[in-house]
């Protein structure tokens, strides 16, 4: 029992250094947000909290237009997450509950086949075009080519496949339509699969850098990612502190969604693991 | 699955799909296909002019030492930050899925990393180790007298990009990690505590097998990201220096497409990214076959 | 019926007011520029002067980036169609311009309208080419020395560097004496190195510099280019130089007080004079002994005029130029930025105000430019792309200086480098 008291403490010692190890940076960025540009730049470097969080996350919102930013950003986090989730949710269903229709493999093959062409591997001719069809520095260049999703196509159709069949055939009695059993009865079922799915698109695409980086360039369209890098000045001393600021409130959102949604997310991967 | 929609229904099903392979199609397979016409030419940053150069581009590419150190230093780059990244998440899983106080509490403060985009989590990290302001360099270098400069070191410059990739991805990790985890039943673990299976034991008996179909597909997964989306890290903090240390293939392709405009030596690139990946899908479906997408 | 005659009525006040927004439409024009910082102030100041000025032109001055991405966005723009009618281009792209067929050369639309003859020569210099001012001269600077007056005083030196003799000296010195860990820092070190050619008259590449036909061969092989490289890498190896980064992030170690010599653009003068907590002092670029004499290269931007609008838009270009040599408006960004006054009358109205005696560190630049001797080979090389030779320049810089490879070495692998990226483009455009 001894030795037991012994690990226990141990493990505890051990956790708590670990969380130190991987929040100092977070905590560490927030302090940064509450100094005053003389601190920031001050040898020794100052690891304490300062008193000019107010100021530092006002000048950072209103230099960084970070309303506008934040609205574009969940905008397309938003419709690009729930886009892949019906467009993956209605291939799903047409691939588990229709039987072997001509061209069913083909065409499951060919929604397989994103998860083998990255954006690096087609990012000049998929920006050209953008630019033949007059997309560049719009909303459309940055949620619609990003709706199909392989992943979530494997995702619901694997758990389809897993849904009792004495479900299908009872609703098949009654004459239930596709579309109506998979409205009441499929949809309501992959709730946390759904949930699970939302989180880490918006996460995903919240976090997008490099195709925002190409295809966009007016304030109009401007995501947090790319309105951050803009405020690094390449000529002058950066204002950290003001940098940072804005950097914790970029990062407040997917932290939200996330925390919202945490228990969904981990059950709907859960389950998958099941099977 | 036996049972089925009637075959009247079959126009539906079509449609159902139709929307995710218009997508797929227009927007993934023919620019891809794209990108392997346009790497047969050579053209003008404002597109006015172009000529046709065969195969002249690759043969540039593999016999240039610049891509070869790109595409050496990308590899080394994902394989270290992908080890520490998997290993460290798999440590504090298995630690905190112990029956232990608070471990929710632990849980949640490890997983936040997870929210920042690998842009941030270079910022953070460029400022904790920066050689002026940096409060991480300054005491290494008090306590090592080790001027940690990744303005002007390459090596300093190279461990900073691992370092903020691998923090980044451990909060990635660590939620999948933790949701397999469930599935390891208590009771398995604690009989196994009953007939004095050492923790170690344990791990590599009872928890590793249950979790090995996870840790692959996590292998996989990280392997793709790190190579394809630290971009980011490296656009923020060195641009691919010093002495092109930190010219990982993605920032390389991204310099030359959209800074120098080649479009076709970029594309080119685009094809030897995409060998890549089809090793990797290859390397996934033999050793997983489909199920690794399941997960 | 009471409803329909609201509708009718609606839609003819509607009518109404678009015609008359028709009628009253101002010349909207778009100007995409690269001014980070402080200097996105100093561009929309420029900007909302001119919009209050001229009720029926509308300029939108908007910041899209680093040089590098303003270039790529106007080129995209241009290949979508959609280009704006000022883009700022920065000297590095002025090959690329030329050669882009999507411009209207300025000589053509202000021929008459602005007097060229008065921008200072250097400057007319740079962004003529076969006699002719394709592009509008904008924010153009130099590479000028920085010193931090405090340290060298504590180090008990009381002059300037002239030399890299001197600058060596110096920065062991003040390196001894504890003042600053290092001596001396730079940004651009392309830039730098094309500098010290200019500076001592020797020219960068074939064809005269690229200004006589087509460059097909950089001069990065020669005897100089590696003198310079190797007496740097020295300095590197004794502590005296640290290396800086690519472009300004040199200056955060200026004003941390790690190095007291900087050699910056004088478009940081004012923003380091604003950020320094000690005496800042600037001088000419060091010279290395017994070589030629030429001139500072003239770097920045410029800014050039698309194709695809109207020629009513044009006109309003044109109005936005003379505005911006207008001598107050060039007074203003100058003392803004510390960018160049680019007009004599500009200058001699500082001169008059006595704003040089006053701020001598703005003179600098200036005396350095005008005293130097005008030759071809100080007029500043023009390359074809030009952008991806200054990154293998900077990378040949960065791998000396690191110690990847010996000065000498990594000049002669940049050298090859750089001429297959000219025989590319050569063979792409012909000649």
């Amino acid at each position: 029992m001894k030795r037991k008291k012994s690990t226990t403490i141990f493990i505890h010692l051990f956790l708590i250094i670990s969380v130190i190890l991987v929040s100092f940076p977070i905590i560490y960025a927030f302090m940064v947000s509450t100094l005053n540009i003389n601190e920031v730049y001050s040898s020794p470097p100052k690891l304490q909290f300062g008193d000019n969080m107010l100021n530092n996350y006002r000048e950072a919102w209103q230099r960084s237009n970070m309303g506008k930013l934040l609205f574009n950003s969940a905008f397309i986090s938003v419709v690009t997450a729930v886009g892949k989730i019906i467009l993956s949710v209605s291939a799903a269903f047409a691939f588990v509950y229709f039987g072997d229709f001509p061209g069913k493999n083909i065409l499951f093959i060919l929604i397989l086949i994103t998860h083998m062409l990255p954006l690096p591997i087609r990012i000049v001719p998929t920006y050209q075009l953008m630019d033949n069809l007059g997309w560049l520095d719009t909303y459309y260049a940055l949620t619609i080519p990003f709706f199909a999703s392989a992943t979530g196509v494997l995702l619901f159709r694997q758990f389809y496949m897993t849904v009792p069949e004495s479900l299908l055939e009872a609703s098949l009695i009654d004459g239930i339509t596709p579309l109506r059993f998979l409205w009441s009865i499929l949809i309501p079922l992959s709730k946390s699969n759904i949930v699970a799915l939302f989180t880490i698109e918006f996460i995903w695409v919240w976090n997008q850098y490099l195709w925002p980086l190409v295809t966009t360039n007016s304030a109009q369209v401007r995501v947090v990612q790319i309105g951050l890098k803009m405020l690094i000045p390449s000529d002058a001393q950066p204002e950290w502190n003001v940098i940072m600021a804005a950097l914790i409130i970029g990062v407040i959102p997917p932290l939200l969604v996330y925390l919202t949604l945490q228990k969904s997310l981990v059950e709907g991967f859960a389950m998958q693991q099941d099977k | 699955m036996n049972s089925k929609f009637a075959k009247k229904y079959r126009y539906l099903a079509y449609l159902l799909i139709a929307p995710s392979i218009i997508i797929v199609t227009t927007f993934l397979i023919y620019p891809s296909a794209q990108s392997l016409y346009l790497s047969f030419f050579r053209s003008t940053p404002f597109g006015n002019r172009q000529i046709f150069v065969g195969i002249e581009n690759f043969q540039r590419l593999l016999t240039s030492p610049a891509y070869w150190n790109s595409l050496t230093r990308s590899l080394v780059f994902t394989a270290i930050t992908v080890f520490i990244s998997i290993s460290s998440a798999l440590i504090l899983a298995v630690v905190t899925n112990k029956k232990i106080k608070g471990a929710k509490i632990y849980k949640s403060l490890l997983i936040w990393p997870f929210a920042f985009s690998f842009a941030f989590a270079g910022i953070i990290w460029g400022v904790l180790l920066h050689p002026n302001v940096g409060i991480m360099s300054y005491y290494i270098k008090l306590l090592t007298t080790l001027d940690f400069n990744w303005i002007n070191n390459g090596t300093a410059a190279f461990t900073l990009i691992i370092i903020a990739s691998s923090w980044r991805m451990l909060g990635y990790n660590f939620i999948f990690f933790i949701a397999a985890l469930q599935n390891v039943s208590p009771e398995l673990l604690e009989a196994a505590d009953i007939d004095g299976a050492s923790p170690v034991t344990k791990f590599w008996k009872i928890t590793f097998p249950l979790i090995s179909p996870i840790t692959f597909f996590l292998l996989i997964m990280n392997t793709l990201q790190v190579f394809f989306l630290t971009f980011g890290v490296v656009d923020v903090l060195t641009q691919g220096g010093p002495a092109r240390a930190t010219d990982i293939v993605t920032y390389k392709l991204f310099r030359d497409a959209f800074l120098s405009m080649r479009t076709g030596y970029a594309s080119a690139q685009s094809i030897i990214l995409f060998v890549f990946v089809a090793i990797i899908t290859i390397i996934q479906f033999k050793y997983a076959g489909e199920k690794v997408f399941y997960q | 019926m009471l409803r329909k005659t609201i509708i009718i009525l609606t839609l003819v006040t509607l009518f109404a007011f678009s015609a008359a927004m028709v009628s009253a439409q101002t010349i909207e024009l778009e100007f995409w520029h690269a001014m980070s910082g402080g200097r996105t102030a100093a561009v929309e100041r420029i900007v909302d002067g001119f919009n209050e000025e001229h009720p029926d032109i509308h300029v939108t001055a908007q910041f899209t980036g680093s040089y590098a991405e303003t270039l790529t966005q106007g080129i995209s723009a241009v290949r979508s169609g959609n280009p704006p009618h000022i883009i700022q281009v920065y000297e590095v792209g002025t090959q690329t311009m030329l050669d882009s067929e999507a411009i209207v050369p300025v000589y053509e639309i202000a021929e008459g309208e602005i007097d060229f003859g008065s921008v200072i020569q250097p400057i007319l210099n740079y962004y003529s080419v076969d006699g002719n001012l394709y592009s509008m001269p904008f924010n153009s600077s130099t590479a000028m020395l920085y010193y931090n007056k405090d340290a060298f005083a504590e180090a008990g030196i009381m002059e300037a560097p002239d030399t890299w003799t001197d600058v060596e000296e110096m920065g062991l010195k003040i390196i001894e004496s504890g003042a600053a860990n290092h001596g001396l820092s730079f940004g651009w070190p392309a830039w730098i190195l094309e500098q010290m050619h200019a500076y001592h008259n020797v020219p960068y590449a074939n064809n005269i510099n690229g200004r006589e036909g087509r460059a097909s061969e950089v001069y990065l092989d020669k005897r100089f280019a590696k003198m310079v490289l190797e007496s740097w890498t020295d300095l590197v190896e004794k502590d005296v130089i640290a290396y800086g980064g690519r472009e300004y992030s040199a200056n955060q170690d200026f004003l941390a007080g790690e190095v007291a010599m900087l050699i910056q653009s004088t478009s940081s003068l004012s923003s380091i004079i604003e950020s320094a907590d000690f005496e800042v002092g600037t001088t000419f670029l060091p010279r290395f002994e017994g070589y030629g004499i030429g001139n500072s290269v003239i770097g920045g931007a410029s800014l050039w005029v698309m194709q695809g609008h109207s020629d009513e838009e044009y006109k309003a270009v044109v109005e936005f130029f003379k505005y911006l040599s207008r001598t107050d408006v060039t007074i203003q960004w100058h003392k803004d930025t510390g960018y160049f006054p680019s007009t004599n009358a500009a200058v001699k109205t500082l001169m008059d105000n006595r704003w040089f005696s006053d701020h001598p560190n703005y003179l600098t630049a200036f005396l350095q430019i005008l005293s130097g001797v005008q030759s071809p080979a100080a007029n500043g090389v023009l390359l074809g792309n030009f952008v991806e030779i200054r990154d293998i320049v900077d990378t040949a810089v960065e791998e000396a200086f690191t110690g990847v490879s010996s000065a000498e070495d990594a000049l002669n692998k940049a050298d090859v480098q750089a001429d297959s990226v000219l025989q590319d483009y050569t063979e792409l455009f012909g000649n």
